[in-house]
């Protein structure tokens, strides 16, 4: 007993590190008085690279669930290491932010791996507890984060709204939850699915012939949940705001890492209940059900957010509304239902990782140099900051799907699993969506190169600059050479092995 | 009495927190709603732990959520405190810079 409880800290011990990060980083900024705010950048650098390696340690092993509900498998890792990647793009930019106020920097990073904290135990869990939890951890880090600035009050109302929103959410999935689990009698997904039925309770399989509704209540009112974390319509209504409003590191946290954890918690969620290899016959079937709503709101949510993202002024808001379209075209994946889409709905994520880091790296760039993040205040920088803005264009190309970029291979990959779901009509409406992003993605770029320069001096961040233009090369390379992401993604799928748990 | 009751109990706190909220009057309305919420899944919980499911999986589930709340509560109050002090107002209403 004692043995089996020491091997599952060890398994842990990514999450045990983290930890140890964000409590350092606070204690660091508290006895070094606030004087040495650089500093605690490096340590939370250094604690997310061991982070990392000890991930990369847990490469290839074989799924398994310890301390009774955490599993830890190659589909976790996956997530866990995109926050990783994330999280420290995000603390550069902290970094190179030239609005950042230096005060208080401790708690800005311990905030941040608190955060991550909370996606790695959301993405490796099919216990509903230990998701919520790890939700949590994640949503009330993020609305301190949002109102970090608490002098500015665009930053106050962000914090406000996401609170009110965010809480809701959270009682309306917590609400669901408990009636899945009066339903069932567990709160293990992969108990819930595999039972057949004749035990009591019946689990999943036997409730569905019984009681139909309140499963069915059940199951939406979780999935707004999930909706609400990921800002698909019509869940979305605080993210313009709340992106627009929040420090911009901040919201690049929220636009890529936070969205992909909502992401890893659903596909775990849907994986395990209505796709994995022993779920129940008619539970996958209703699955499938499951999944054309998911394809609806997949649809109202990209057309949605692109038709907003039309009218935008400010480059914030607009990217805002972006990440919300880009939210609908990775949901294609999950409503496909099957491991060929989870595998797409994964490499689209890790596409989105490189050209929506970038685009919000530009725009704290860009908020520096003008002060404002208005598109017009772009005019001919094209020209003063070369390197930057040549890296911009290459992701809006990627972001509106556009060859030879990861944005344009994984909306193939996403499109084909569409069609391979008989989803013809979603990867239809896909289609004209990426038409009508074109728009508003080559406005941008029409304004940074074909407007007469204004005058305008660019301080170096070679750091900055940097990591800005190795994105870029990113975006360009895994479009060229497909295969790793895509290798990644197909070993990432023991999530919907029957052992894992 | 059955679970039933129990369910209908919380349905109805469920159903008087969503308006509440919705009705954002005030701030705090809201997040008093969001409470309400939060306790109607934890009736749900230790009533179909009680009735149906063997172990403490709900009854540890309500001890959680309890937990969760405090956070959540302290968290958006000092928010709102923040909004306060800034907008000198705490109704949503008012509190609206951003929106085209």
């Amino acid at each position: 007993m004692a043995n089996a409880y020491l091997s599952g800290l060890a398994a842990i011990a990514p999450e045990l590190v983290l930890t140890g990060t964000a409590l350092a980083a606070l204690v660091f900024d508290l006895v070094t008085k606030g004087r040495d705010s650089r500093r605690v950048g490096y340590l939370a650098l250094g604690g997310l690279a061991l982070t990392s390696l000890l991930l990369i340690g847990q490469w290839g092993e074989p799924p398994r669930t310890v301390l009774g509900m955490v599993t830890v498998d190659q589909f976790g890792n996956f997530f866990k290491l995109f926050t990783c990647a994330s999280l420290a793009a995000v603390v550069v930019f902290v970094l190179n932010d030239r609005r950042e106020r230096r005060h208080g920097i401790g708690e800005y990073y311990f905030l941040l791996l608190g955060a991550a904290v909370g996606v790695f135990f959301m993405v490796s869990t099919n216990n509903l507890l230990l998701l919520m939890l790890g939700l949590e951890l994640l949503s009330l880090a993020s609305y301190s984060l949002a109102g970090f600035h608490k002098g500015d009050r665009k930053s106050a109302e962000a914090a406000m709204k996401y609170v009110v929103f965010g809480g809701l959410s959270a009682g309306i999935m917590l609400y669901g939850i408990s009636l899945l689990y009066g339903l069932t009698g567990t709160i293990d997904l992969a108990e819930m699915a595999s039972a057949d039925g004749s035990g009591h309770p019946a689990g999943l399989a036997g409730q569905l012939a019984q009681n139909p509704i309140p499963v069915a209540v059940a199951v939406v009112l979780i999935l707004a949940g999930f909706a609400y974390k990921v800002s698909l319509v019509p869940f979305h209504f605080w993210t313009p705001d709340v992106y627009e409003g929040a420090p911009t590191p901040v919201t690049t946290f929220l636009a890529v890492g936070s969205k992909a954890a909502g992401f890893g918690a659903l596909l775990r969620f849907v994986g395990a209940l209505f796709v994995r290899e022993d779920v129940q016959d008619t539970v996958r079937a209703y699955g499938e059900r499951v999944g054309l709503l998911i394809a609806i709101l997949a649809a109202v949510t990209m057309t949605v957010g692109n038709l907003s993202a039309l009218r935008q002024r400010s480059l914030k808001r607009m990217l805002a509304f972006s990440s919300i379209a880009h939210a609908g075209y990775v949901m294609i994946g999950v409503a496909a239902m099957s491991a060929g889409g989870f595998e797409a709905a994964m490499y689209y994520l890790a596409a989105y990782y490189f050209m929506n880091l970038g685009a919000f790296g530009f725009l704290l760039y860009f908020e520096g140099v003008t002060s404002s993040d208005d598109i017009d205040g772009l005019k001919g920088l094209g020209w003063r900051a070369p390197l930057v803005s040549i890296a911009m264009v290459v992701f809006l190309v990627s972001l509106t799907g556009l060859p030879p970029t990861v944005g344009f291979y994984g909306k193939y990959l996403l499109f084909q699993e569409g069609v391979a779901a008989n989803l013809i009509w979603l990867v239809v409406i896909a289609g004209l969506n990426s038409v009508i992003s074109l728009f508003y993605y080559f406005r941008v770029v029409r304004t940074l190169f074909l407007s007469k320069p204004a005058e305008r001096e660019v301080a170096p961040q070679p750091l900055f600059v940097g990591l800005l233009a190795a994105l870029g090369v990113a975006t360009v390379f895994f479009a060229l050479y497909t295969a790793p992401l895509v290798d990644w993604a197909r070993r990432s799928m023991d999530l919907l092995w029957a052992s894992s748990g | 009495m059955g679970v039933g009751a129990y369910v209908a109990v919380s349905a109805a706190l469920f159903a008087l927190g969503v308006v509440c909220i919705i009705a954002r009057r005030n701030i705090l309305y809201v997040l008093m709603g969001i409470e309400m919420i939060l306790n109607a899944a934890n009736i749900n919980f230790v009533a179909f732990n009680r009735f149906g499911g063997d172990g403490l999986d709900g009854r540890m589930f309500a001890i959680f959520t309890i937990i969760l709340a405090a956070a959540e509560a302290a968290v958006a109050l000092a928010i709102v405190l923040n909004v306060f002090h800034l907008f000198d107002s705490i109704k949503p209403s008012d509190v609206d810079l951003m929106r085209e």
